[in-house]
């Protein structure tokens, strides 16, 4: 049957238009909004006054902001890649597991993934704790005396990083899992007949099709770290949070403590620009890998 | 039958819908989810069951801080606020300049009872910005000073009226929490040291016993001001610097050190007396006791907020005359009902419940309510109160200084600088 190309259009229209209105409504025009009140001095409710680009150069000699930008990029230094190769080495040992063991195994490594933050925060408060937690035994051999690692401004976001990895791993050790059972046996076979040796399978084999999940749990680490927030603003509450500060945890505190809806507005636009700076820098160094 | 069955049950839904209708509902939030929570949850149950069929206060209880006052200035600016909200005296310039709140006029004291006589003059004040009232005082609550009694009476610092004595005088002071760590405690005193911004609490009240002040937007601490903040300081560092107070302690720790005896002291707010007197209840406590804090300086002063009810300001939803008659009527019979709030600690704002006989017999509460008297409130500004930029500027000055990280002076400064900084 022939098909008017004007007909076909319109069906086309009709079938993109739901997604196009959603996503015009709920996203696009919140951000263009959050750009125009960038640009105001409107506290967290109502409308403000017309600054122009006050609120940039207030954030380029911001101390506090800068801290932020450097605790951000610090946290997401100390777990995307980190956390992802832990969750390979876990995925590679899990793997090798079979029957029950391995859904026990795995059940163990996922279980934190469940927790709520504030679960997880509590659970480390105790283990921490500098007067009776049992971390401290481990500690005070090398330090020579307890540390409060919440305080300490050198252990906070090492410390942070490690819990996270910990907390978010098991959704990157069963993305890791699912893409070796895709790799065929046969695979392994032909490698272990032609006298390959298990370094070589997994640098030779392994390894490259391994590569876009690799990529996948990479992307997806890097834009919940540079999120961070609930983690740090819980361990750091009533301490030093001017040096502990990241940025979400700096657009809320601006918003909803300060009142101040343009100057969080402003940090936002900032994160913004530096998600978008990092996710098309990590998706060319990728791409570079991956055409290599 | 059937029909009369059916006539029945239509008279009784009829009944019981014309009763609801009668019962004014009161949203009521409050921000009390400790010992004292569940005291305040008994008394809406009593008010609740005496007002059957009149008023009923339908309570939610939502996250303490920042939490609680972004959810009240939110609803509140799109009309779905509550009706009567607990709110502290210290956060009314802020809930003020964002509109969130009502006011209290004359004639609304007069209906509800009260007046200016009925409250302590700093916590009156404290209710009003700009002249105007915002709220109604419920409690004071000052922070105090815990105490072992056993272990107290065993370092001889226990006096002949059985109340802790030879506790005045910064350099007293310490020699009394030395003596006691020397007599066996592994602590002289347990303060909160991991958290700057809670150990404010202490520092501001050591500041107003030095007769120090605060100034303003832009001079925050004028004059010798930020030198007497750098002593108050100064002198708890001096605690932990003599071993005699635990660094980086964070709160449930410093409150566990007390429970579990090993430091015979603790500051802290009166809302931990709810667990001392459950601890002791159940037979777990040894002898204890709450003071007014000692003068280590030169006149008494302690830092004290007040959970006062207030009534938003619901955009576009004025509250209607039978609405708001019953908000008041929620707020008298708590007044009046206050004593048993008083087993939460806190001390009622209400002086007809204070000077009762029955509060008088109360203890600790009565021998710490002259705390009251000398108590100061936060300074009357936006930047300040509980969970304030103030606090946060504490947080971040004082922490690293208590532990000995960095000097009482340089704490000061950096307080200084960075309120200054504020707008």
């Amino acid at each position: 049957m022939l098909k008017n190309s004007a007909t076909e259009r319109l069906a086309a229209v009709a079938l993109v238009a739901p997604f196009v209105i959603i996503y015009c409504w709920m996203f696009v025009y919140p951000t263009v909004r959050m750009a125009q009140l960038s640009l105001t001095d409107a506290p967290l409710i109502g409308a403000g006054h017309w600054t122009g680009l006050d609120n940039y150069r207030r954030l380029f000699s911001d101390k506090v902001f800068w801290t932020a930008v450097w605790n951000t990029s610090y946290f997401v230094l100390l777990t995307v890649v980190p956390g992802t190769a832990a969750a390979l080495g876990i995925a590679l040992m899990v793997s090798r597991l079979s029957g029950w063991l391995q859904s026990l195994i795995l059940t163990m490594f996922f279980l934190p993934y469940v927790l709520p933050v504030t679960v997880v925060y509590l659970i480390w408060q105790w283990l921490g704790n500098v007067q009776f937690g049992v971390l401290q035994f481990i500690v005070v051999p090398f330090v020579g005396h307890p540390v409060n690692m919440w305080r300490t401004i050198p252990w906070f976001m090492p410390w942070v990083a490690l819990i996270t990895i910990w907390w978010t791993n098991g959704f990157s050790i069963l993305l890791f899992l699912a893409g070796l059972r895709n790799i065929p046996s046969e695979i392994y076979e032909a490698a272990v007949l032609d006298g390959a040796t298990r370094r070589q399978i997994f640098t030779r084999v392994t390894w490259p099709l391994i590569w876009p999940v690799t990529v996948l749990c990479l992307t997806i680490q890097l834009i919940l770290q540079l999120k961070i927030f609930d983690q740090v603003y819980l361990f750091a509450l009533g301490g030093r949070t001017a040096a502990t500060m990241v940025l979400v945890q700096y657009i809320y505190e601006q918003a909803f403590q300060r009142n101040a809806g343009g100057y969080a507005a402003t940090i936002a636009v900032a994160l913004f620009v530096i998600v978008v700076g990092f996710s098309v820098l990590q998706y060319q160094v990728l791409r570079m890998r991956g055409a290599r | 039958m059937i029909r009369r069955i059916l006539l029945a049950a239509l008279a009784t839904t009829i009944l019981m819908a014309g009763a609801a209708r009668a019962a004014e509902t009161v949203v009521w939030w409050d921000f009390l989810g400790g010992g004292d929570g569940i005291r305040m949850k008994k008394l809406i149950e009593d008010f609740n069951a005496e007002h059957a069929g009149k008023i009923q206060i339908q309570g939610t209880t939502l996250d303490w801080g920042v939490p609680f006052y972004s959810k009240v200035q939110t609803s509140t600016a799109i009309g779905q606020g509550p009706d009567v909200m607990t709110y502290h005296a210290s956060r009314l310039p802020l809930g003020v300049s964002q509109g969130v709140l009502s006011e209290i006029t004359d004639a609304d004291m007069k209906a509800m009872g009260l007046s200016a006589d009925s409250f302590n003059k700093t916590t009156w004040d404290a209710v009003h910005v700009d002249g105007k009232q915002y709220a109604v005082p419920f409690d004071t609550h000052p922070i105090v000073l815990y105490y072992n009694k056993d272990k107290l009476a065993a370092a001889g610092l226990i006096g002949a009226d059985g109340l802790p004595s030879g506790l005045n005088g910064a350099d007293n002071f310490l020699a009394a929490l030395q003596k006691l760590k020397a007599g066996g405690s592994k602590w002289g005193i347990s303060t909160v040291t991991a958290d700057g911004s809670f150990a404010y609490r202490t520092i501001y009240s050591l500041l107003c016993q030095q007769d120090g002040q605060t100034g303003g937007d832009g001079n925050w601490f004028p004059g010798d001001n930020q030198a007497k903040l750098a002593k108050a300081v100064d002198t708890i560092a001096s605690w932990v610097k003599a071993g005699v107070n635990p660094p980086n302690s964070d709160y449930p720790t410093t409150v566990a050190l007390f429970t579990s005896g090993d430091a015979p002291l603790m500051i802290n707010g009166v809302w931990e007396v709810t667990t001392m007197s459950d601890l002791a209840a159940k037979h777990k406590l040894f002898n204890w006791g709450a003071i007014e804090l000692p003068v280590l300086f030169n006149h008494p002063c302690t830092y004290e907020d007040s959970h006062t009810l207030a009534i938003p300001n619901n955009a576009g939803k004025a509250q209607s005359p039978e609405k708001h008659a019953a908000a008041l009527e929620v707020i008298k019979w708590l007044e009046n009902h206050a004593l048993f709030w008083a087993t939460a600690g806190h001390i009622p704002a209400n002086k007809a419940v204070t000077d009762s006989a029955e509060y008088k017999a109360m203890q600790p509460q009565a021998t710490y309510a002259v705390a009251a008297t000398h108590g100061i409130f936060d300074p009357r500004s936006k930047l300040a109160g509980v969970a304030s930029p103030m606090f946060d500027a504490a947080g971040n000055s004082f922490t690293p200084a208590l532990n000995g990280e960095t000097s009482a002076k340089d704490a000061a400064a950096e307080m200084v600088s960075t309120m200054n900084a504020l707008k």
